[in-house]
């Protein structure tokens, strides 16, 4: 990227300090999209400084440009917020849902509630660990052929009440079907929702 | 001998108003603009300010136009230039052409109404 020329270092510095800050808030975007974003400022600040005011000195004239943008950390939020949340849903990576949610989470209820959605899929993988603990007492139980209870039931209490286990060593391979299942389709919920 | 001089200081409600309808309208403002011809950015923000007298949060109208183009309502394209430094133009896609005439007639029914509204 071809940045503007200035006359004096202590405007380099300053341009240089601005555009390192604008990296930084935007480093967890996909490189096309930071090159844009960066590309996009680099423009702004060059046009900017093309139609400067010819009785200010260059630092002034960038640090005037620079204040009318605005923090780069506060005005790219939501567009780094926007397209996390774009690559979340197409790559189904957890660690972009991860950073996509604790993003948006301040745009609105819906990523609450998304949040825990995600964090119910840990009850599936919980699971899968008690039946390694307790490999007799945790299962998916019936009573009269309809489902009663995911979890931990004692012998006595399984007697008493009738229940049966139906998955015997399958338990722990549905429990991980379940847990993608769940994600993939939690993510496609998420995909919809940023589409409306 | 003094005299007392109330300077017509917007109130903090007014100012509060004037933004939320700034803010309101922007999207309005700038797919009418977008409209008429190509521009980027910077030409952008000052269209915006020489036609509506409206100072605008610079940074914000990037992701702002970041977002009119993820909804397809505009597109946009780099144009080299003699500097060096590319120009990221932006133009009214259909989508944006067919919105703008739903919002077009909206305000027309708004602008009448307030107009009745307000003459009373």
């Amino acid at each position: 990227m071809k940045i503007p020329t200035f006359q004096q270092d202590a405007t380099v510095k300053l341009y240089q300090h601005y555009i390192n800050r604008v990296k930084r808030t935007v480093k967890t975007l996909p490189w096309r999209d930071r090159d844009d974003v960066l590309m996009e400022i680099n423009s702004h600040i060059h046009e900017g400084m093309q139609k400067a005011n010819e009785t200010q000195s260059e630092t002034e004239a960038l640090q005037l440009i620079l204040d009318k943008l605005g923090k780069p950390e506060v005005v790219f939020k939501p567009l780094v917020a926007e397209r996390k949340l774009k690559q979340a849903t197409i790559t189904f990576n957890p660690l972009h849902v991860m950073k996509a949610l604790a993003l948006n989470i301040s745009n609105g209820f819906i990523y609450l509630v998304f949040s825990l959605l995600y964090l119910l899929q840990l009850t599936f993988i919980f699971m899968v660990g008690a039946k390694l603990v307790y490999p007799d007492q945790v299962g998916l139980f019936f009573k009269n052929g309809n489902f009663h209870l995911l979890g931990i039931a004692a012998f006595d209490v399984r007697e008493r009440q009738g229940l049966e286990e139906v998955l015997g060593n399958w338990f722990i391979p549905v429990m991980l079907v379940a847990t993608v299942l769940s994600y993939l389709l939690t993510t496609l919920l998420l995909r919809l929702k940023r589409k409306k | 001998m003094y005299f007392i001089y109330i300077c017509p200081v917007d109130s903090e409600f007014v100012n509060k108003w004037k933004s939320q309808v700034k803010k309101g309208t922007l999207t309005f403002i700038i797919l009418n603009l977008l409209k008429k011809q190509e521009y980027y950015g910077y030409d952008l923000i000052e269209q915006i300010r020489q036609h509506t007298a409206m100072e605008v949060a610079e940074g914000t109208l990037y992701p702002l136009l970041n977002r009119l183009k993820n909804d397809g309502l505009i597109s946009s394209k780099w144009v080299e230039q003699a500097s060096g430094i590319p120009r990221k133009y932006y133009a009214l896609a259909d989508e944006g052409r067919r919105s703008l005439t739903q919002m077009q007639h909206f305000w027309e029914d708004l602008e009448n109404a307030i107009k009745h509204i307000t003459e009373k």
